[in-house]
């Protein structure tokens, strides 16, 4: 059941929450945040989606590509904590690769990887349960 | 040889990364994506079973444990992996069952049932490793969570009425006990400042009296809620005949038995006096355990459900190997103990035969009634899987030479050897019935005449998949009856590695550096 008052909201809103799950994702390692906080982030721009536009056009939009993104997410997560054991050190070891751009260092490593893994996995998930509520909803809306 | 730490992590990886991998091809219900499940699933048992066996060699045959600091965070402050004896035990019969239940599945399970069937399998199989690995409470709670979840899932696929109804009552039971070990693990952290085991057990020797009995008895009510133990045994027999026979079948070997290595852990390790001053106690809930299990299967009628009964008498036999472990005057301390993993052993393996046969049996006639008028006459239809059954039964009954023999005969020494005379009398009562139980089961089920009148047609043929599989078990079985003196070893081994708690501190090695609140010191 689309609402226009939320589609207007929308328009403001999810480019916001998709901004701020781009900063969880990447800060969670010093600072409060992190995969697990970006995926519900996004999932809730999701649920925006699903309650400005309908479940229908979130479903056909993104749908088929929810339980593929787990699976990479799972994968993604899992090798990065593979890499650890390269070199001769142990599983789950935090491995960093510094790159540096003129002025300043872009560090990179194995736990980032990880977040994105596990941001994958939640945004994914919390996503397509969301789906599924909203489809005994809409059939009673109607 | 001494293999590289980091394989303690392949258990929880393997399965996982299958796992991971079929979710990329499951998007669509079609034979083709599952067939690439299943050969997934098939490649991650035996890779599964591979390192079990790697894990097996170097714990048990070498006497020794393997610990895994993960990320290289020293205990108690990262994720520690141990694998001891009993352990790299747990994790290949474990994996011996996956495979033969891949291998079932292939016989038994048709298109629509079979849709997301081996993914599920894959992530309960990580949950049932990591919990034989974690060498902290919190992590056991965790694999405990995934192997509940995977398992609430794959108890109602299908979603029938009665499946849903069987699941909500197994869900909503175990997700209770699972509250009970998270509290009592927030007490632990709240009074002793740790969850690593090896550290409690350094700490938990000076804690006070009261909150070791606090903690010791809400685990106890945990971990026998999880093993199926009186009086926390209801949403067994409620749940397990519902789903399909694959799944029972690895429900029955698998699930109970991880509650049971849980306690046999936490005992041995953080609480070995209370292991004798609560012995009345532990021998009390084993007896009235193996009773009220094997009275049940005598009162209900379809043959999973006797068997899902057996399972919970079954369990008593275990929890009073654990209550005779720290007791002995002839034979060696320790020796109730070994003798309780030895019946771990031959109990995973030959439940397992068991229910894959009379699932195979039931999905053959479309039905499990022992009334008169459904099932008979499969000795003469099927003498093939008539006569697996029978020597599975044999075994669980405990006649020579089958395991169950050797396993009932352990026990019951251990038991006269401490004076106990009471769960002795009981242990061989219990057999007994065992024993009448399952002549009921082959009179009603596979003796006597074919019912032409009442019965529906064949529902389906017997393939080769379905019966070897279970073939597999039994020779195991019967192989570890008439080899009983290495399985026997193996399981002294363990024992002797879980009394020894200096060496477990040892290896796992937990820093000290943070002083529990008002202990400090």
């Amino acid at each position: 059941m689309p609402e226009i008052y939320l589609s207007l909201l929308d328009r403001i809103l999810t480019p916001v929450l998709l901004m701020l799950a781009v900063i969880f994702l990447l800060a969670g390692h010093n600072a409060p945040g992190g995969g697990f906080i970006a995926g519900l982030v996004v999932a809730t721009a999701f649920l925006m989606q699903i309650l400005a536009r309908g479940d229908q056009f979130v479903r056909r939009l993104i749908g088929t590509y929810l339980q593929p993104a787990m699976g990479v997410g799972l994968l993604i997560a899992l090798f990065s904590a593979l890499t650890g054991i390269g070199n001769y050190g142990v599983f789950f070891q935090g491995i960093w690769w510094k790159i540096s751009l003129g002025d300043f260092v872009l560090e990179f490593g194995s736990p980032t990887t990880f977040d994105i893994g596990v941001f994958l996995v939640v945004s994914a998930f919390v996503t397509s349960y969301l789906l599924e509520l909203s489809r005994p909803a809409e059939r009673a809306a109607k | 040889m001494s293999i590289n730490a980091n394989w303690l992590a392949a258990p929880v990886i393997i399965p996982l990364l299958f796992a991971a991998s079929s979710l990329l091809v499951a998007t669509r219900v079609n034979l083709r994506q599952m067939r690439v499940q299943r050969n997934l699933a098939l490649i991650a048992s035996v890779l599964n079973l591979g390192v079990a066996l790697l894990l097996l060699h170097s714990t048990v045959i070498q006497d020794q444990r393997m610990v895994l600091h993960a990320g290289l965070w020293q205990a108690p402050f990262g994720i520690t992996l141990v694998a001891d004896a009993l352990s790299a035990i747990m994790l290949t019969l474990t994996a011996v069952l996956m495979v033969t239940i891949v291998l079932y599945a292939i016989g038994t399970l048709d298109q629509r049932e079979g849709l997301n069937f081996h993914p599920l399998l894959l992530f309960l199989l990580m949950g049932v490793n990591g919990a034989f690995l974690a060498g902290d409470l919190f992590n056991l709670y965790v694999f405990f969570e995934v192997l509940l979840m995977a398992s609430f899932v794959l108890l109602s696929l299908g979603g029938r009425p009665a499946q849903v109804n069987g699941g909500m009552r197994y869900v909503v039971l175990n997700l209770l006990a699972s509250t009970v070990f998270l509290t009592t693990a927030g007490v632990v952290y709240g009074t002793l400042g740790t969850l690593n085991l090896a550290h409690l057990a350094v700490r938990m020797e000076v804690a006070p009296l009261t909150l070791r009995i606090i903690v010791a008895g809400m685990l106890l009510i945990a971990y026998g809620s999880k093993a199926g133990l009186f009086p926390l045994f209801f949403w067994l027999p409620a749940s397990y005949h519902t789903p399909h026979p694959a799944v029972t079948a690895i429900f029955g070997g698998l699930l109970t038995k991880v509650g049971i290595y849980a306690l046999f852990r936490i005992f041995t390790l953080l609480f070995p006096d209370l292991l004798l001053e609560w012995q009345p106690l532990l021998l009390g809930i084993a007896a009235l355990t193996m009773l009220a299990g094997v009275f049940g299967a005598m009162a209900v009628n379809t043959i999973r459900r006797v068997l899902s009964f057996h399972i919970i008498s079954q369990v008593g036999y275990m929890v009073m190997g654990l209550g005779l472990a720290s007791t002995g005057n002839e034979l060696a301390i320790g020796f109730g103990l070994a003798a309780g993993i030895f019946y771990i052993m031959h109990h995973m393996i030959v439940k397992t035969a068991l229910l894959m046969a009379g699932g195979a049996a039931e999905l053959t006639m479309g039905t499990g009634q022992l009334k008169e008028g459904y099932l008979g006459g499969l000795v003469k239809r099927f003498p093939l899987l008539a006569a697996i059954f029978f020597l599975a039964a044999f075994s669980l009954a405990g006649l020579p030479p089958s395991s169950g023999f050797v396993s009932k005969l352990g026990l019951l020494q251990a038991a006269l050897d401490s004076q106990q005379w009471m769960i002795a009398a009981v242990s061989l009562l219990v057999s007994a019935l065992t024993l009448m139980s399952m002549v009921r089961l082959w009179q009603k089920g596979f003796a006597g005449k074919q019912h032409k009148a009442a019965l529906p047609t064949p529902r389906r043929p017997i393939y080769g998949f379905t019966i070897a599989p279970i073939m597999i078990l039994v020779v195991i079985s019967l192989g570890m009856g008439i080899f009983s003196d290495t399985f026997i070893q193996w399981s002294q081994v363990a024992a002797g590695q879980l009394i020894d708690r200096a060496g477990y501190i040892q290896a796992v090695a937990p820093t000290d550096l943070i002083a529990p609140v008002g202990m400090e010191h």
